[in-house]
């Protein structure tokens, strides 16, 4: 890898799903192979820990400490993915012009990705223009997460699309997935990657129903396919060493690749 | 070689063409010869064949997710029964939807179970188109067109071209209006009638004689097939390919 790669994934507004696209985002990389390390900025408790404990810790994005321990810390070898906590998009943003990280992605020293995970509502469009201004070296994606069902806008399709178009940004789209599915990987607090593969959280064998399992697949895939559609793994531009892998195809023809974990 | 087990899935769009007649045939040709099977009845509104045969076959409504879990968590498990789904008309979207989406058919033939969709005919420009879809959609299942004469006198082969041309098509031949009362009571068993009179000269006779043969030949085709492919011929999926 050329350079170290951050990936920020936010909203300012909470429940919007910007855990579950940070875990298909880990699982992404997973399958590529690229090594990844997360920081959950919902402190104390973080979810994004609960089903990426190897990688990830919890922090305070708004406290010194710990930004020296993410941003400090950035190497060539991995990517760093950054949950941000409800509310603390904008003022992360901030926080990272303000401490040079911004200047060093504009001099192409880091390569920086914003996934920007947007609300039901027209304040979520608002958070585009706040968000703008720090933007502008990233590769910034809008993501639309219809997992929890939430419809998008559909009221006022010209508001949306004056927005989209202004801002030039990629809009990613999320599917719905299963609402039982969803609730069983919760309860198996694994990443999604490993409810397919059948495996509990130490990597034993699971007993997780066959058609649960087979909608996680078949979305995920889905979701990957969103992901290499915008290139995502171009972007962060990682050589991949060979692992033990098997294969399985999404609908959309994306692959999910199951990682065996001994 | 460890041979596969087959699950039957009588299907069609329409209604009232014979499914259940023929899931019936098929329970009654397997349990005649004790082979262990187990049935499914997909028609939630008015399980029939789960009352005929209240030991063997399971009414299953594969409406909501937890339905879905009960049928395709137990075909997926169970490598050692024939199994037999009556797919009523009402699920059929569905039923191929989710069969698709988990992706059920190559993981099925992973655990050596061998799915058989008998597609019940009838002449409808829909049902001839939905038939198609169905085999593009699904390459890994092995389709077998049957002719419910019941419903229709002509058959057109090339509309419902089968997987393997060996496997072309079974045909239900049309029965008398009279005789057709009589194997529609509860109580009748085609597999007892036989037993009880057997080589009888009777229409009913015949009739399930003929059809119990197209269903051992169908059987022999398949594990011909099978054959073939393991020791070198044209393998099923290249044959799937081929007609693609």
């Amino acid at each position: 890898m050329a350079k170290p790669t951050v990936v920020v994934v936010g909203a300012d507004k909470g429940g919007v799903g910007k855990t579950t696209v940070a875990r298909t985002v880990l699982d992404y990389f997973t399958a590529h192979h690229v090594p990844a390390r997360a920081f959950d900025s919902e402190s104390p408790k973080g979810t994004l820990k609960r089903f990426h404990p190897d990688v990830t810790d919890i922090v305070d994005a708004t406290s010194v400490s710990d930004q020296m321990r993410i941003f400090d810390t950035l190497t060539d070898a991995s990517v760093t993915v950054i949950d941000v906590r409800a509310g603390l998009l904008s003022p992360t943003l901030r926080s990272l012009r303000d401490i040079g990280f911004l200047d060093s992605v504009k001099k192409g020293q880091i390569t920086f990705v914003v996934f920007h995970i947007l609300g039901s509502s027209i304040a979520s469009l608002n958070e585009i223009e706040d968000t703008a201004a720090f933007t502008g070296d990233a590769s910034y994606f809008l993501v639309k997460n219809f997992i929890n069902n939430t419809s998008f806008f559909e009221w006022d399709q010209a508001t949306h699309s004056s927005y989209f178009k202004k801002k030039d940004a990629a809009a990613i789209t999320i599917p719905k997935l299963n609402e039982m599915a969803f609730e069983q990987v919760e309860l198996a607090s694994v990443p999604f990657l490993t409810f397919v593969a059948n495996k509990g959280p130490k990597g034993e064998t699971a007993n997780y129903s066959f058609v649960l399992r087979g909608y996680v697949r078949h979305w995920l895939g889905n979701v990957w396919g969103e992901y290499d559609r915008i290139k995502l793994n171009d972007i962060v531009a990682t050589a991949a060493p060979p692992q033990q892998q098997q294969q399985a195809t999404g609908a959309s023809g994306a692959r999910v690749q199951v990682v065996s974990r001994s | 070689m460890t041979q596969p087990h087959p699950l039957y899935i009588v299907a069609s769009p329409r209604p009232r063409v014979g499914k259940t007649l023929v899931a019936r045939l098929l329970i009654e040709f397997f349990h005649a010869s004790d082979r262990p099977l187990i049935g499914y009845d997909l028609n939630p509104r008015e399980p029939t064949l789960a009352g005929r045969f209240p030991h063997l076959v399971w009414p299953v409504d594969i409406t909501e997710t937890l339905g879905q879990m009960e049928l395709f968590d137990r075909l997926i498990v169970d490598n050692t029964r024939t199994q037999i789904v009556d797919l009523g008309y009402a699920p059929f979207e569905q039923f191929f939807g989710v069969l698709d989406e988990i992706g059920f058919i190559p993981e099925a033939r992973r655990r050596f179970i061998e799915p058989i969709v008998l597609f019940v005919t009838d002449p409808a420009p829909a049902t001839i188109s939905t038939y198609a879809a169905l085999r593009r959609r699904l390459p890994g299942a092995t389709f077998v067109p049957v002719h419910n004469e019941s419903v229709s006198l002509v058959f057109e082969k090339e509309d419902f071209p089968a997987t393997r041309s060996e496997c072309s098509v079974i045909h239900i031949p049309r029965l008398s209006p009279i005789v057709r009362g009589v194997i529609d009571r509860p109580s009748f068993s085609f597999s007892a009638y036989m037993t009880a009179q057997p080589g009888g000269p009777t229409e009913v006779h015949q009739w399930i004689a003929r059809i119990f043969t197209a269903f051992r030949d169908l059987e022999l085709r398949l594990l011909m097939g099978r054959l073939t492919s393991s020791y070198g011929g044209p393998a099923p999926a290249q044959q799937y390919r081929d007609v693609r």
